[in-house]
């Protein structure tokens, strides 16, 4: 294809992508009595913060917000501690039975989570844990765990093992040298993993809608669900909200755009 | 201490030849002398994710399996009784003609937005080699901005987009003369609605594919291009001698985790229509969903629940032949 043709066509891509996106962020913008006219207004004329106001103060939103941070972040947390442990087990250790904990990782990760839904309510509701934010906990830890596992086994096998060896040769025990080398050329490959699983986590709707009842525990994708009976037709508090439910997961996301770019051990084994 | 496992473990070796050079021998020493915890640690390491993997997903499992077995209505649960009813819940859904409705929707439904989504990316990824790097670059940020947003943000943003009155959409169509868009409601039919939740799921789908599928493109040797031009091929047979055997295997791999993704699609689903108007956009995971929490029969929605495993199991099977088969020394 001829290059210019090519531009044109990738430029009507890209305002296909980013339209949705302006769209939300533009109608936040607009206020109240400009939304919902039969004016054709693609590009607002007047700006207002006062629907970013409405959706931060909405009952209901703060806490939600809160709850979110909390359930995602320690569900994150704890698959990423427990997955590097089983990643450099898996990556860096030779031992029986290392191949079928492996393929364990690999079929665990293809669990198909949507379709247990009915046994891990009734197994929630026995363990006395529905309507506690700690069954979201043990539910996201498990959908993300052998993901992060699976990942950081990857990460882990990118780094020469000849740097560790270096490390004991030079009188670091395995722990000294797994710490003070791998650990930190680990970074970008934990940073990374822990985004996308931050993104699973944040997303899910399925089981934080039938795990949580009580309206001062749910999350923020189920107060979302619930914008119209929460924001009525205020479109604009609805997308100011939308906003501040995106901003979190699109930093998350440039980090590892940046870091991924910046390669995992580009260098190490020349210095 | 160290001197008798040396002994101890040095026995059965018999066969090693007594002249050891003295670097192996040194290097033997230090292997026996971790013992016990050496061998353990790697069970150790992985004791937590084992445990956890087999509690929070192996259990449910068989559980899904059990409980389809069983009758259990919300007076069985508050009771504690367990009645086990045989084969009497699939019997109650496959007998029903809304279940294969559903099945045939939910699998239509998955094929089409899986095609589309698959072939939108891999034309875009095409796309993105002939781009001028800045329009490139324009194009990976809106994509990227499209991946991050949270479904449940997007799904609103669309749910705007397409709403009756005030929509974007429908003003847009009436300004370009398609007067009868006037008030038109996408969301009045099952077929509608599922159309606009597939365009919402492809727009959201399409830049994983596009990056992979980009990366796997840049992959391929610049010469075996240069030998095809040398050849005077087309570009078509170019794509076809060169490109396609190279991305084969990749545009496989992607196709399979979309379709697992797809077939499972519930949040999107469920906040435009809450699987209506009259049932029309109801799937699998929201019919399992409808069936076993919101009326409480937990053993029909159950069984529900293992037909879609069983579909997405020989799915998941034909994936890792794949994978393992392309992974194998790696594994």
């Amino acid at each position: 294809m001829r290059r210019p043709v090519a531009n044109v066509f990738g430029l009507v891509l890209a305002a296909f992508f980013a339209f949705p996106t302006y769209w939300m962020i533009t109608s936040a913008l607009k206020p109240k009595g400009t939304l919902l006219t039969s004016g054709y207004d693609l590009v607002p004329f007047k700006v207002t913060a006062v629907n970013f106001v409405t959706a931060w103060t909405k009952q209901g939103f703060l806490s939600s917000l809160a709850n979110s941070l909390t359930v995602t972040l320690t569900a994150v947390l704890a698959s990423i501690v427990v997955g590097l442990l089983a990643a450099v087990a898996m990556s860096r250790l030779r031992f029986r039975g290392r191949k079928g904990f492996v393929l364990l990782m690999l079929v665990a990760q293809m669990a198909p989570f949507e379709a247990l839904l009915i046994p891990m309510f009734l197994m929630m509701r026995d363990l006395q844990l529905y309507e506690h934010l700690t069954s979201l906990i043990l539910v996201y830890f498990a959908v993300t765990l052998p993901f992060c596992a699976w990942t950081l086994r990857g990460f882990v096998n990118g780094i020469p093992i000849e740097l560790e060896e270096a490390a004991m040769v030079d009188g670091c025990g395995r722990w000294g040298a797994f710490q003070k080398v791998t650990l930190p050329l680990l970074g970008p490959g934990l940073v990374a993993t822990s985004v996308f699983a931050f993104i699973t986590a944040w997303n899910e709707f399925l089981f934080a809608k039938v795990l949580i009842r009580s309206q001062d525990r749910e999350t923020l994708p189920v107060f979302l669900s619930g914008f119209q009976t929460a924001f009525g037709t205020d479109w604009g508090g609805a997308m100011a909200a939308s906003v501040l439910f995106t901003v979190p997961a699109l930093v998350f996301f440039l980090i590892v755009q940046r870091k991924m770019v910046a390669g995992v051990t580009a260098g190490a084994v020349k210095g | 201490m160290t001197a008798v496992k040396t002994t101890e473990s040095a026995a059965p070796a018999g066969s090693v030849p007594p002249a050891l050079p003295p670097a192996v021998t040194g290097g033997a020493r230090e292997r026996r002398r971790g013992g016990a915890f050496d061998r353990a640690l790697p069970y150790l390491l992985l004791a937590p994710a084992v445990i956890a993997i087999l509690w929070l997903i192996g259990f449910p499992v068989v559980s899904v399996f059990v409980t389809s077995f069983r009758q259990l209505n919300l007076g069985e649960l508050f009771r504690g009784e367990i009645v086990w009813t045989g084969f009497d819940n699939y019997a109650e859904i496959l007998q029903d003609e809304r279940f294969w409705d559903v099945t045939v929707r939910t699998i239509v439904f998955t094929v089409a937005v899986v095609a589309t989504s698959v072939i939108a990316g891999l034309l875009i990824a095409l796309l993105m080699r002939s781009l001028s790097p800045w329009v490139r670059i324009v194009l990976q940020v809106t994509m990227l901005c499209a991946w991050a947003m949270p479904i449940l943000a997007s799904a609103t943003v669309y749910i705007w987009m397409f709403d009756q009155t005030y929509g974007i959409l429908n003003k847009t169509l009436v300004k370009l003369g398609f007067d009868s868009f006037a008030g038109h409601s996408w969301f009045s039919s099952g077929a509608s609605t599922l159309t606009v939740v597939g365009l919402l799921i492809v727009w959201q789908a399409i830049p994983f594919l596009a990056f992979s599928l980009y990366a796997g493109l840049l992959g391929i040797p610049r010469d075996l291009y240069e030998a095809a031009g040398i050849d005077g091929a087309s570009g078509v047979q170019t794509f076809r001698a060169v490109t396609w055997p190279e991305i084969k295997s990749l545009l496989m791999m992607v196709t399979f985790l979309s379709t697992l993704w797809d077939f499972k699609v519930f949040a999107q689903i469920w906040v435009f229509k809450e699987g209506g108007p009259s049932g029309e956009s109801t799937t699998l995971a929201v019919l399992q969903y409808l069936e076993g929490i919101a009326k409480g029969h937990f053993g029909v929605g159950a069984a529900v629940s293992v037909v879609m495993m069983i579909i997405l199991a020989l799915l998941t099977f034909q994936y890792l032949r794949r994978l393992l088969r392309t992974e194998e020394g790696q594994l």
